[in-house]
């Protein structure tokens, strides 16, 4: 009986240990982790004279691009003594917590990319993101100059550049332009939604398997588009939110109008398929826009597979046109931003060097990022050889001209976010709305009006 | 000298046992321990554990309010009520008549069995094409003369119902294993007796196999209620818990609050909700038993 209350004891003074000594230990954890990174620096200064070796963590497959620029920088570097390896992580959210993980545990990651705001707020709040600023002012670069103007900036943090924003993003309506020569339409410059379901609508033809779309929303992937891509050329940066973020924006007519034209076109028009189409078959801008099923599709993030003629084949020529908009306006917002978001683990021992490589990624050494059809946000790089970058190996499926207007030259007003209050949430209440919309459950003004009310209520 | 005696056959034996029991409370017991205490905090896990506040009970009251956490609690019960009396009920049907009337029993079990130990996200993926407007379902529905099939995964009201049809295939292989070897080693008298006093195949299944197979009906109840309520494998692969929140499920939405709102405290509380629902049912029916099953 005794050694058995002796057992029970020793067991749970053994768990009151254990749970005591896990949160303990983890608290020390978090509280020493900014001086034993700056410990780090100090060590890394003097060590940067050998042998350095740095690691780097993007999505970027290494074909497309960084194994050319890792390459590149090995050899010019050679004589400095740092070398840098790249590792791919998958951009989707087990990816990105692996990057967290991997970030939070210790210092195997020198160098790494974020591609949302949001996971770099959560990052450098995180203390997995080097503040850049002393490295910045040290070498006297200004990003707002630099990079993108004033853009560029609403990248910091609290007023702290966690991340250099070294991709400049422009997107655009991904067409197929022999569809377009064929039905006598010429490529569009500009126009209003309106415009665009018309077009649509002339160049949808066929029937069941053979049906070929005029337009393709791939709201199974993305299901924002009338928002992000439309209206955010009326409203800006904050579309989902009224000024202040206190409340939504959804009932604006700008985003009921642009919802409403995407759902007809899907629903009433069927000139796109509709949502439901897209999520029981799982349709993807490459099975559609790329085998001929339809003749525009909703943006270029798939350049990529456009130029990718082994494993899509097809002969025909893809153009770029601005996002129709849904009412016209003097000074209008242009859809871009900054993108691929480079920062250096604080935890790294060797941020001196992680700082020179990402100094030269960002202002030279990003160019063959442009062949997988990256646009380097620097403004110094040459925009003809950007351009010759993103179409080499596909002169004869990319209209250079286009491609050139609508994603590679920089605009003047950028539609910038500034807001992400309960961001998640309401994207999922938006979301959810959004598909009864276009599942034609409710019509555009009670669906919107509803996402309204429920996010509103999150919002309190 | 006895009580030291007893101390030393203590530490021997707990040294055997220390290699699985230190796993158990690394791996089990403390998450466990750590995950009641975090169902009491605010916490988003890259923020570091300085970012952990104490709001006490606010999580397991604020999700009564949560619409996303009802809906799932409830498509989490229509789930298993489907589910789990039709696998049962099924298997059950089919072991017998396997058992009975078909010829060439192994390859006919092996073929039931075979989703059992495939891999869930494979099976939810040949689910999805059958479910799709040009796949086989659909296109049968269609020849029989429907003209406007339902969507299926697209649809609000038929996305649930598909899931679970597909559930249903994918479990009824186990039951019938176990069923299977229940009957093979049930008593040959009472069938004899019943032959010789008339009584018809039918009257045989529900007057004698059913009771007699009850103990087994019980603990097959038991086990897939427990795993129909974490569903989790199909419902991510084929819907993501849509269209709207129609298949969202209870641990879907743990997935959701833990892993794309950040919300620990949260996701862990909704957890201990799922375990403590998961318990009042398990005790419920073994209260229950006491009415239907029979031990002889």
């Amino acid at each position: 009986m005794k050694a058995k209350r002796l057992g029970l004891m020793v067991l749970s003074a053994l768990l009151t240990v254990m749970v005591f000594a896990g949160c303990s230990k983890s608290n020390s954890m978090g509280t020493t982790a900014p001086s034993e990174a700056s410990q780090d620096t100090n060590t890394g200064k003097s060590d940067s004279k050998q042998s350095v070796k740095l690691k780097m963590w993007g999505a970027v497959p290494p074909e497309a691009g960084p194994q050319a620029v890792m390459d590149n920088f090995n050899k010019a570097f050679a004589d400095q003594g740092i070398s840098i390896e790249y590792e791919r992580y998958v951009n989707d959210d087990q990816g990105n917590m692996k990057l967290e993980t991997n970030l939070l545990a210790g210092n195997d990651i020198d160098i790494y990319v974020s591609y949302t705001l949001d996971g770099l707020k959560k990052r450098a709040s995180g203390q997995m993101a080097l503040d850049l600023t002393p490295y910045l002012e040290q070498d006297k670069i200004d990003l707002a100059d630099s990079f993108g103007g004033a853009m560029a900036t609403s990248y910091n943090i609290d007023g702290k550049s966690y991340a250099i924003p070294t991709k400049f993003d422009q997107f655009g309506i991904v067409l197929n332009k022999d569809m377009f020569d064929a039905a006598g339409i010429p490529i569009p410059t500009e126009w209003t939604m309106d415009e665009f379901r018309e077009i649509a609508k002339k160049l949808t033809h066929g029937e069941g398997q053979e049906k070929v779309y005029g337009m393709f929303f791939n709201t199974q992937q993305d299901i924002f588009s009338s928002l992000n891509y439309f209206s955010v050329q009326v409203l800006g940066g904050d579309v989902f939110y009224k000024p202040g973020g206190k409340e939504t924006n959804f009932t604006d007519p700008t985003i009921v109008k642009s919802t409403r034209t995407v759902a007809d076109m899907m629903n009433v028009d069927k000139s796109a398929p509709t949502h439901v189409d897209s999520v029981t078959q799982k349709l993807t801008q490459e099975g559609m826009f790329l085998s001929g099923k339809s003749a525009m599709t909703i943006g270029p993030w798939m350049i990529r597979s456009i130029k990718d003629k082994v494993n899509f084949p097809h002969t025909f020529v893809t153009a770029f046109a601005p996002y129709p908009t849904p009412e016209k306006k003097a000074n209008m917002f242009t859809q871009g931003g900054l993108g691929d978001l480079v920062s250096i683990n604080p935890k790294s021992k060797n941020t001196d060097a992680a700082w020179t490589f990402l100094k030269w990624y960002a202002t030279e050494g990003m160019l063959p990022l442009s062949q997988g059809g990256r646009v380097p946000a620097y403004k110094q790089f040459d925009k003809d050889s950007i351009l010759q970058a993103f179409i080499s190996g596909a002169e004869d499926i990319l209209d250079a001209q286009t491609t050139k207007v609508v994603l590679i030259e920089p605009k003047t007003n950028y539609a910038v976010p500034s807001i992400s209050n309960k961001l998640p949430e309401i994207r999922k209440v938006l979301g959810e709305e959004l598909e009864k919309i276009y599942l034609a459950n409710k019509t555009t003004e009670t669906g919107l009006a509803d996402a309204k009310k429920r996010a509103d209520e999150l919002l309190k | 000298m006895k009580i030291s005696r007893q101390l030393k056959t203590d530490i021997v034996g707990y040294t055997f046992i220390a290699p699985n029991l230190i796993g158990f409370l690394i791996f089990t017991l403390f998450p466990v321990a750590f995950s009641v205490v975090i169902s009491f905090t605010d916490w988003d896990y890259t923020q570091g554990f300085n970012s952990m506040t104490f709001n006490w009970g606010k999580n397991f009251v604020e999700m009564w309010k949560d619409e996303w956490f009802v809906a799932s609690l409830i498509n989490t019960f229509y789930y298993s009520f489907a589910v789990v009396p039709a696998t049962v009920f099924i298997a059950l049907v089919l072991a017998v008549v396997i058992d009975k009337y078909v010829i060439g029993k192994t390859p006919v079990r092996l073929a039931m069995f075979m989703p059992y130990i495939s891999n869930i996200v494979a099976l939810s993926i040949v689910w999805v094409m059958m479910y799709s407007p040009y796949g086989p379902i659909t296109q049968f529905v269609q020849s029989l003369g429907v003209e406007n099939p339902p969507k299926w995964l697209g649809d609000f009201n038929w996305a649930m119902p598909a899931i679970i049809v597909m559930s249903i295939w994918a479990g009824v292989g186990y039951c019938i294993m176990i069923y299977t070897s229940a009957i093979q080693s049930l008593p040959t008298e009472q069938y004899e007796a019943a032959e010789i006093d008339g009584a018809s195949e039918v009257q045989k299944f529900f007057k004698i196999t059913i009771p007699m197979l009850s103990p087994t009906t019980f603990f097959l109840v038991i086990t897939t209620f427990i795993a129909s309520f974490q569903v989790f494998g199909q419902i991510m692969i084929m819907t993501r818990g849509g269209p709207g929140t129609s298949t969202s499920v209870l641990v879907h939405y743990v997935y959701t609050t833990a892993f794309s709102f950040y919300r620990m405290g949260y996701a862990a509380a909704i957890s201990w909700i799922l375990f403590i629902v998961l318990f009042i049912i398990t005790i419920i029916q073994w209260q229950g038993q006491k009415k239907w099953v029979s031990y002889t």
